[in-house]
């Protein structure tokens, strides 16, 4: 039997779970920019090679955390939708193509790896189309109503985003006399545009959900700001500028993983919460969904390898 | 096993916890010799608001209800015959040419009154309503403005949480609804498409149930009970919002207590209340009584309130208790759809057009708006039966097209006139209170308005791609019988729903509405029963109360 306190709007529980996810996410950032970054010294190998190797792996990493997102995430929603469309699987085969080219990148042939990744960014860009088409096709066109609820039209630039970073890798991976800060500014280009996109669409499904809680807020502000950071290094890099642009993607790497907590909480949160897990996946905050920042921001952190090493 | 609704359950110093399936919250009690500051008498749309303000503003509060206080989770079942529990059923004598079916549409009986089964369609009075006759040529003014009223609806619509639309096409600019618009179901796109073929706006409805989590409420699940009880607490009724908000601010909730009637000493005042409760009359000493028990069973409390010093009954000196009754004509056209529609999915009405609120160029007074429908069966199956006499197996062969069908209804403004009334009868109910006695006839201006819309609703339909369309004609909602006026030869109770004839008697319900407006009731109520609570806080604070 409670006191007479006022009635609460969140949980207490809520609250220390929020309190301690923001906890740890400031400290995790903190954690990351303490690290000393590896700098050339002199008299080793070629600077330029051995940033590459670094900047290989982690586009890599982040294009395998987008495929992984993009794959579960659709399969999921394209589930909830009864695969009533059959170009429906086509989105999360390509995110499973692209996962296996990017993980799989000594056992399988380049040319393989390559189509796989070329067909994810083409799929994306189709399924904006055919996302643009639902929305289209509903009462209203584009009003508020089919944004909120129509197939979502930023969701399938998640697979274009997978395969766009596995390409990046792939090019990386190949010893080019190329100038390393001509790649490196445009995978930055690329994570800029990304990060963006991306803020986008949560932007909008987090007023879907009327922002009502306060951490809601943060993948709307810090990403932004990381792609801030991140196209001043690329436009004018300086040590200074690379170190922020490399804490402020450190940290929205973090978000992004804190975030599926966060999602596993609002889970919690829906009728009959983890109990009823079969219904609440459907309709909850995505799970997958936030690491697609970890994976964005891991792309950027190999393009800041790469300007870094050019410096 | 599901309660019945028979056992009081707040008493012994704690309450039910709405939230819980069989918890409990503190409650604080008062003696009845102790003399509280204020008695409510109904705990909806009107009381429930009143007595979580006034509890809140720290005045101690006794709020009595002649229902039952449900815990949502575990009393409510899918059931649409068990759930008539939420409905008023007592024995009332109904008459006119167009005699008023008293029941789900218009009534509820439970801690939270009607709003735990109703629609929760929460649309504001367009603003020259509250002027109707200087600025629109009929009904009454009220003798409120409307930007003070405006600026309840925010406050209330802050408290339900209200899910509504980003941008509505109608009336002055608003501000955001605190929730974003639920998605549409299949039944509110046949509006939105016969909207569209129309030339006319349309838009999501806001309605009182949560699209995001909002504290131990989770978002709606979309079961489509709403109207006999919504289950999960997704609904933001007065039950789970105002209640537990009066409960916290030390306010007594008393279930299962039926107000009989109001004592009043020599000189006038109300002193108290007398009620029924665990088999046997009692009395509750208080210094203000507000009455909030609707349009039928205020006016029957009041006129059986009659004391030396108000012989016509309490608040009655100028016979105007109980006139002008009001209901909203709720006619409907209904079709068959080539498309599997399932309107039972989600809230019965997810899209409005408000568009003959707002267009004048009508040949009827008042307006009407119309939404998107979603009966449950055996609702639908008794609306085809009354309407149309099918029966056997042609009401076998409509019903197995309820997955196919769509239909559109209104919520239409009827004039206030003063035959249709409520009275006392002879005869007494159970506990000895005479029965009222409600008498409606629809007047000339009413039928054109449902003519009027339809004939607008089938052209809509049959542009949605509706065959089969069939009309059905009824109302809904109760509004007036205690309305308030600008002088006492114009209104039972002032603009600050105190009453004339009784200086510590406040009505806070929809009795008090002066004209229906062409939208549901509710949150319209809850508005200016925000608005009366702010001016009794102020009356009181000021020694005037």
């Amino acid at each position: 039997m409670t006191s007479f306190a006022p009635p609460r709007e969140r949980s207490p529980l809520a609250g220390a779970a929020t309190a301690l996810a923001l906890a740890g996410l400031v400290g995790a950032g903190l954690w990351a920019a303490r690290r000393p970054q590896p700098r050339p010294q002199p008299g080793s190998a070629l600077p330029v090679e051995t940033a590459r190797q670094p900047a290989a792996r982690r586009a890599r990493q982040g294009g395998m955390l987008l495929a992984a997102s993009a794959a579960i995430d659709g399969a999921t929603e394209h589930y909830r939708g009864g695969f009533h469309r059959w170009e429906m699987y086509l989105g999360p085969a390509a995110s499973i193509g692209a996962l296996a080219a990017s993980a799989m990148q000594a056992a399988m042939p380049r040319p393989l790896r390559e189509g796989l990744l070329l067909t994810a960014a083409g799929v994306g860009l189709a399924g904006h189309a055919f996302h643009a088409r639902n929305i289209l096709d509903r009462p209203g066109g584009v009003c508020w109503s089919n944004l909120f609820y129509a197939a979502p039209i930023g969701a399938p630039g998640s697979v274009a985003l997978a395969g766009l970073a596995g390409l990046a890798a792939t090019m990386l991976e190949r010893r080019e006399p190329e100038m390393p800060h001509r790649r490196g500014r445009w995978i930055a280009i690329g994570t800029v545009a990304g990060l963006l996109g991306t803020t986008a669409e949560v932007a909008l499904l987090h007023f879907r959900g009327a922002y009502h809680n306060p951490a809601m807020y943060i993948p709307v502000t810090l990403p932004p700001i990381a792609a801030l950071t991140l196209g001043a290094a690329a436009a004018r890099p300086s040590p200074t500028r690379l170190r922020l642009a490399h804490r402020m993607l450190g940290a929205t790497a973090m978000m992004g993983l804190v975030g599926t907590a966060f999602h596993a909480w609002g889970v919690h949160r829906n009728m009959g919460g983890w109990r009823n897990w079969q219904q609440n996946l459907l309709v909850a905050p995505p799970l997958p969904a936030p690491p697609g920042f970890t994976g964005v921001a891991l792309v950027g952190l190999a393009a800041i390898d790469l300007l870094e090493a050019s410096e | 096993m599901i309660s019945q609704g028979s056992e009081i359950r707040a008493k012994d110093g704690r309450a039910p916890d709405v939230f819980s399936r069989d918890g409990w919250v503190a409650m604080r009690q008062y003696r009845e010799a102790e003399e509280v500051d204020v008695a409510v008498i109904g705990t909806g749309a009107g009381g429930g608001v009143v007595a979580a303000k006034l509890a809140e503003a720290g005045l101690s509060v006794v709020a009595f209800d002649a229902g039952a206080f449900y815990r949502p989770l575990a009393d409510f079942a899918s059931d649409e015959r068990e759930q008539d529990k939420l409905y008023w059923t007592d024995d009332r004598i109904s008459g006119g040419d167009d005699a008023i079916e008293m029941g789900s549409n218009n009534s509820g009986r439970a801690i939270g009154g009607s709003t735990v089964h109703f629609q929760m369609v929460a649309l504001r009075f367009r603003p020259e309503w509250f002027q109707a006759r200087s600025r629109l040529g009929y009904g009454r003014d009220w003798p409120v403005d409307w930007r003070e009223m405006w600026r309840c609806y925010d406050e209330v619509e802050d408290a339900l949480k209200i899910a509504g639309p980003v941008t509505y096409p109608w009336g002055p600019k608003r501000g955001r609804y605190p929730y974003r618009q639920h998605e549409l179901n299949a039944s509110a796109q046949v509006l939105a498409r016969g909207a569209e073929a129309m030339g006319v706006d349309w838009s999501p409805c806001p309605i009182s149930t949560v699209s995001a989590p909002r504290g131990k409420s989770p978002p709606c699940v979309y079961r489509g009970f709403c109207k006999i009880g919504c289950s999960t607490n997704a609904k933001q009724s007065i039950l789970n919002t105002y209640i537990p908000r009066a409960l916290a601010a030390g306010a007594e909730v008393r279930d299962l207590a039926m107000v009989g009637r109001i004592e009043t000493g020599s000189d006038g005042r109300a002193t108290g209340v007398h009620y029924h409760r665990d088999g046997e009359w009692r009395f509750q000493k208080a210094r203000r009584v507000v009455v909030a028990g609707y349009s039928i069973e205020t006016p029957r409390l009041l006129l059986n309130s009659s004391s030396p010093s108000h012989p016509q009954g309490l608040a009655n000196a100028e016979g105007l208790v109980g006139t002008e009754l009001m209901v909203h004509s709720n006619h409907a056209v209904w079709g068959v759809m080539e498309d599997e529609i399932r309107w039972y999915k989600g809230p019965p009405s997810m899209a409005v057009c408000e568009h003959w609120n707002y267009d004048d160029d009508k040949d009827f007074h008042g307006g009407y708006a119309f939404m998107s429908q979603g009966p449950l069966p055996t609702d639908f199956a008794t609306s085809m039966v009354k309407n149309l006499g099918v029966f056997g197996m042609e009401l076998r062969r409509r019903m197995a097209l309820y997955n196919h069908m769509a239909g559109l209804k209104i919520v239409g403004e009827v004039m206030p006139t003063p035959a249709n009334r409520v009275e006392l009868s002879e005869e007494t109910d159970a506990l000895g209170l005479p029965l009222p006695r409600i008498t409606f006839r629809f007047g000339e201006n009413d039928r054109k308005l449902s003519d009027h819309a339809l004939r607008f609703m089938r052209t809509m339909h049959e542009a949605a791609g509706a065959r089969d369309i069939f009309e059905t004609a009824g109302s809904a909602h109760l509004m007036g019988g205690c309305r308030m006026g600008f002088s006492a030869a114009d209104g039972v109770v002032d603009g600050a729903g105190r009453a004339f004839s009784c200086p510590n008697l406040w009505i806070a319900d929809g009795s008090v509405m002066p004209t229906g407006g062409g939208v549901n009731p509710s949150i319209t109520i809850m508005a200016n029963a925000t608005r009366i609570a702010g001016h009794m806080i102020g009356a009181i604070a000021r020694g005037e109360g």
